[in-house]
């Protein structure tokens, strides 16, 4: 098995582990305001590294690794604005 | 004085084409979903309550069966990127057998999501329910159109190396159907927490 591999599957396992977390979160009714900001930040992990290693950008001039990661930061940030800010 | 040299990639996989299409989307898809999460703000018991009505479990095989039929496109990707003269066959037949995996993986997305769509539907659900069911219903029926169009373009890309239609270093075609079907992955990745999970 090459390096390059190995590490997809260590890659797939993480997200696969990080999805189970996600659910798990869901299903027991666990999720509260807290662990919102840490479910956002697992997203941006798992997204992150469907970009770097499954969209294979990571060895990509960096513009363009940048524009999905930006997206990805963008969006999450601001669904973390509109749950944390309060409601009047 | 030693010029560093960049080891980067001038352009991303595949065709350029599609990465415009890909941005494109990108940006459609982060309207629906900030137009979900503000539009949560205005009646949050509401949405809580309307998100009961949606299968948890589904959502959450669906983002499993994503991400493994990623993975299985990226090992189908490598065998050819990897190909050389004397592999040709071999490297082909290769990433057909990882392509026919995510293609079958997409067929199940698309059979759970109808389950739940029917689901939905049966109970009178429709877009004009209430402002949840109307970004639950656009967000993930758009979804579900981009991944049929993948599991169609897989398919086209599949069909090829089942003639032996790859050559070496000629890697293009194939990258730039991964790219899409990456897309669709990492929109789901997002998706599935904001309107499953959160409340």
């Amino acid at each position: 098995m090459t390096k390059i591999t190995r590490t997809l599957e260590y890659i797939w396992i993480v997200l696969i582990m990080l999805t189970i977390f996600a659910y798990s979160l869901g299903y027991f009714k666990y999720i509260s305001t807290p662990l919102v900001a840490v479910l956002l930040i697992t997203t941006f992990l798992k997204g992150q590294l469907v970009i770097d290693y499954f969209m294979d950008l990571k060895k990509v001039r960096l513009k363009y690794r940048l524009i999905p990661i930006l997206w990805l930061t963008i969006v999450l940030s601001l669904i973390a604005v509109a749950y944390y800010l309060p409601i009047d | 004085m030693s010029k560093s040299i960049s080891l980067k990639e001038a352009y991303p996989p595949g065709d350029l084409a599609i990465w415009v299409i890909i941005y494109v989307e990108f940006i459609t898809f982060a309207l629906l979903f900030l137009g979900y999460a503000f539009s949560r703000r205005l009646d949050v018991e509401l949405f809580n309550a309307s998100q009961l009505a949606v299968n948890q479990t589904s959502g959450f095989v669906n983002t499993i069966i994503l991400i493994t039929s990623s993975y299985f496109v990226v090992k189908a990707v490598h065998s050819i990127k990897n190909m050389t003269a004397d592999t040709l066959q071999e490297s082909n037949k290769e990433a057909s057998k990882w392509l026919l995996f995510a293609i079958l993986c997409g067929l199940a997305f698309v059979t759970i999501k109808i389950i739940e769509f029917s689901h939905i539907f049966g109970m009178g659900i429709n877009l004009s329910t209430n402002r949840f069911f109307m970004f639950y219903i656009m967000l993930t029926v758009f979804h579900f159109l981009h991944v049929i169009l993948g599991s169609g373009i897989l398919f086209l890309i599949y069909k090829k190396t089942k003639i032996n239609g790859y050559l070496p270093n000629d890697s293009k075609g194939i990258e730039t159907g991964a790219s899409y079907w990456h897309m669709v992955d990492l929109l789901w990745i997002v998706l599935f927490p904001l309107v499953y999970i959160i409340r």
